[in-house]
């Protein structure tokens, strides 16, 4: 509209220039058409391609969004979010899927582009598929960030010119046509169609093989088949010694329980590369969980000694610290996290609840307990209050406020405890400790054991919340085994009893482990299978096969592709025929 | 390094991106945002020619397209250096190659500039593989490299006045130098052949 307004009588167009490309065929292609006036560039290429392409753009400094608005544009696309922090940023990705973020590095003194990059990641607020492209002036952020975890799509160095930008968001767009199916069943967690999707396409050793291999390993491993993952990482480690392959095969032989290679390849990695971050993370984790406190903690400091790191590692190497004893250490790393990303998005409700726990264990119960009121004001949601009121009870407890105490841990105990995420559930399980209410605590980790079966950072928690009670780690370990035998001691009676047709205790003990274990997908798929074999063989009832579906339903949500699903499917379909129609 | 100076470096980078950003828009001003361009460019240098020296730079190779990244080098430098026929030539390229992406770009940065002010109408540039090394080559049609520069290839520079492109030669051997494998190191090679020939030598 500007330009257009501005086309006067006296405007002439200066030149008209076409520029050819030849893009994988023969045959050239105008590619770019570019007029000239009023010694203004309007750049008429990749209209088409750049038009329907959703951009959000974060920068604090005004001058570069207003700079970029324009280069945007002028480069063709039409729908653009400009933001000036992540809160807006989260606003709008909330409510809009962006193809294509713009995210400047540093966002003044708050949280930065990096930790915004993990926050979103972590959280699974941003589709695989969506390009991430970080900018910044500084070459040096550049190296560290590219060895950490979450590594953005692209990188642009300021300054770049509106060309270079160009030929890189072709460059990546074009890569994420290719990968669109791929990033799409990663989205849905749908590792198996990831593995297979990355098969068809692997043969063909393109440019993206390499990448391919690891978006295949990275599923392989999600699936649990770690050998095979293994295997992977081998093959492209054969190709060039890369980093992430490295940290890749430390990882599939540290859950195989091959502890010692897989501390040995990441202290190489550390060895070649000092900056590579996810490597300090994985030895740290690895250290503590084999108990060896001290030494992961060490670690984890040579991390922040490199880069001051992101969230994760603050609240790993804060908890690591609050159990190692050390919770000076821990004091001081958080409350430093949290002044710096004040009112930022990227901080939690446990990371108040760590800085509190430090400061109750070094005898500061009123500052833990000040900790708390804060937190309340910016997390008010109900699992919040919840972590919230059983750290509270800790803190009374130490302080000699018995009545409080045993207050604020029932009002931490008064809900539905079978609804309540892990995380939640082992903060309460902490406060009965700490009150002295052993049963209580013993009862709540067997259930978020059981109700996590797969779930290795649920099973290290509980290691942790029994440690930091005093147990020893052979106590700890027998109680997690037991409490995952008990489950498994459940699901193998309620199959048997199914088997030998005794399906009303078959139906009765599998469907009072799934009310109670929503999470354990094999004694929910067990419990549907059993109430559908059931029906078949004593005809319908519509109040069972309600609690069937109910059952599938939750199967499917959780895990779309989960083989008894087909299973329980085709007892459905013998018991009513109409269904499979639907 | 001093904080101070970082963050000043980094403030200067900051309104660099702005003002070629701005120039960008103006199809008269190639020579300016040329001048902008450059300058931070050799900031860039001077960063990472003060961290190599305190030995922190260090490499992170993963899978490049050398087509992709050619076509992205030529895209800046074509809209830059408006004049200058720019080809690229993959021809013999291997269809994905180990190095770190950020490095060798900047190291490449500074050779493709060089070439497009010395070139009197064409530039090019190839990727191919050559007795397992993979050879970066950046041609021009120019006068050719000044004798000195052939014979110290990419020393360090002896004086800060060098105009320019003793640091980049340097910074450009140190970050091929540091891609290592099995035993083998990547080196630089400057000849003449119907004008300046830079060659970046990766295994």
């Amino acid at each position: 509209m500007k330009y257009a307004q501005r086309l006067s009588a006296a405007t002439t167009i200066a030149s008209i220039r076409i520029e050819y490309r030849e893009l994988l065929t023969d045959r050239p292609r105008v590619r770019r058409v570019r007029i000239v006036f009023n010694r203004r560039k309007i750049t008429l290429s990749n209209i088409s391609k750049f038009a329907d392409k959703w951009v959000l753009v974060i920068d604090d400094m005004e001058g570069m969004r207003s700079q970029l608005r324009m280069s945007l544009t002028n480069s063709g696309f039409a729908k653009l979010h400009i933001v000036a922090n992540i809160r807006e940023a989260l606003e709008r990705m909330a409510s809009n899927r962006y193809d294509v973020v713009l995210c400047d590095y540093s966002l003044g003194d708050s949280t930065d582009g990096q930790q915004f990059l993990e926050h979103l990641r972590t959280n699974d607020l941003i589709s695989r598929n969506t390009i991430f492209v970080m900018i910044t002036a500084e070459q040096a952020y550049e190296k560290v960030v590219a060895a950490s975890e979450c590594a953005p799509d692209d990188y642009l160095l300021k300054p770049f010119t509106a060309g270079q930008f160009n030929a890189r968001l072709e460059k990546l767009l074009e890569r994420q046509e290719y990968f669109a199916g791929i990033d799409k069943a990663a989205d849905a967690k749908d590792w198996a169609r990831v593995i297979a999707e990355c098969d068809k396409a692997l043969p063909a050793r393109n440019k993206y093989f390499v990448e391919l291999c690891k978006t295949k390993a990275a599923a392989l491993m999600h699936s649990n088949r770690l050998q095979e993952a293994a295997n992977l990482y081998r093959e492209v480690l054969a190709l060039r010694p890369i980093g992430w392959a490295r940290l890749g095969l430390a990882r599939a032989l540290a859950m195989q329980g091959k502890k010692d290679e897989a501390q040995q390849i990441a202290r190489e990695i550390l060895a070649d590369s000092p900056q590579f971050m996810a490597a300090y993370d994985f030895l740290g984790g690895q250290l503590a969980s084999s108990g060896e406190k001290k030494a992961a903690l060490e670690v984890l400091q040579k991390a922040r000694a490199v880069s001051p790191g992101t969230m994760n590692r603050i609240r790993e190497l804060s908890t690591l610290a609050v159990s190692a004893g050390q919770p000076e250490l821990a004091e001081s790393v958080m409350r430093q996290a949290l002044q710096k990303h004040k009112y930022s998005p990227v901080r939690q409700v446990n990371d108040y609840a760590i800085l509190s726990k430090a400061l109750t264990n070094q005898g500061k119960a009123d500052e833990a307990l000040s900790v708390v009121a804060d937190a309340r004001k910016d997390f008010r949601d109900e699992h919040s209050q919840i972590i919230l009121a059983a750290t509270e009870s800790v803190a009374h407890r130490a302080a000699g406020n018995d009545e409080l105490a045993e207050a604020a841990l029932a009002k931490a105990m008064a809900g539905d405890i079978n609804a309540l995420p892990a995380e939640t559930v082992t903060a309460i399980a902490d406060a009965c400790f700490a009150l002295g209410k052993e049963d209580e605590a013993n009862k709540l980790l067997r259930h978020a054991i059981q109700n996590n079966p797969e779930d290795e950072t649920i099973r290290s928690k509980v290691h942790d919340v029994l440690i930091a009670a005093g147990k020893e780690i052979t106590e700890a370990n027998a109680m997690i085994e037991d409490s995952t035998q008990e489950v498994i001691r459940t699901n193998n009676d309620g199959v048997r009893k199914a088997e030998s047709g005794q399906f009303d205790e078959a139906v009765e003990l599998l469907c009072e482990a799934a009310n109670r274990l929503p999470n354990n997908l094999q004694i929910v798929s067990n419990a549907a299978l059993v109430i559908a074999l059931a029906l078949v063989k004593n005809g319908n009832n519509p109040q069972m096969l309600a609690q069937c579906l109910r059952y599938r339903d939750l199967l499917v949500k959780k895990s779309p592709d989960y083989p008894k699903i087909a299973q329980i499917d085709s007892q459905l379909r013998l018991l009513q025929p109409a269904r499979s129609s639907q | 390094m001093n904080d101070l100076y970082a963050a000043v470096i980094h403030d200067v980078k900051n309104q660099l991106a702005e003002l070629a950003l701005r120039l960008g828009e103006r199809a008269d001003a190639q020579q300016e945002m040329n001048i902008a361009m450059n300058a931070a460019r050799r900031l860039s240098e001077m960063l990472l020619v003060i961290r190599q020296e305190a030995e922190l730079l260090s490499v992170n190779p993963d899978s490049v397209d050398t087509g992709d990244f050619l076509a992205i080098l030529a895209a800046e430098y074509r809209e830059l250096f408006p004049t200058l026929e720019l080809d690229i030539d993959t021809g013999h390229a291997p269809a994905f190659a180990f190095f770190d992406d950020a490095l060798v770009r900047l190291a490449l940065s500074n050779a493709v500039h060089n070439a497009c002010r010395s070139a009197r109408s064409r530039v090019r540039l190839a990727a191919r593989e050559q007795d397992k090394m993979l050879v970066l080559e950046v041609a021009d049609d120019g006068p050719g490299f000044p004798d000195a520069t052939l014979e110290n290839e990419g020393d360090a520079p002896a004086s800060a006045s060098s105009r320019g492109t003793g640091l980049g030669l340097y910074l450009a051997r140190k970050i091929a130098e540091l891609h290592k494998l099995e035993g083998r190191n990547g080196r630089i090679e400057l000849s003449n052949d119907g004008g300046a020939v830079f060659r970046m030598f990766l295994p």
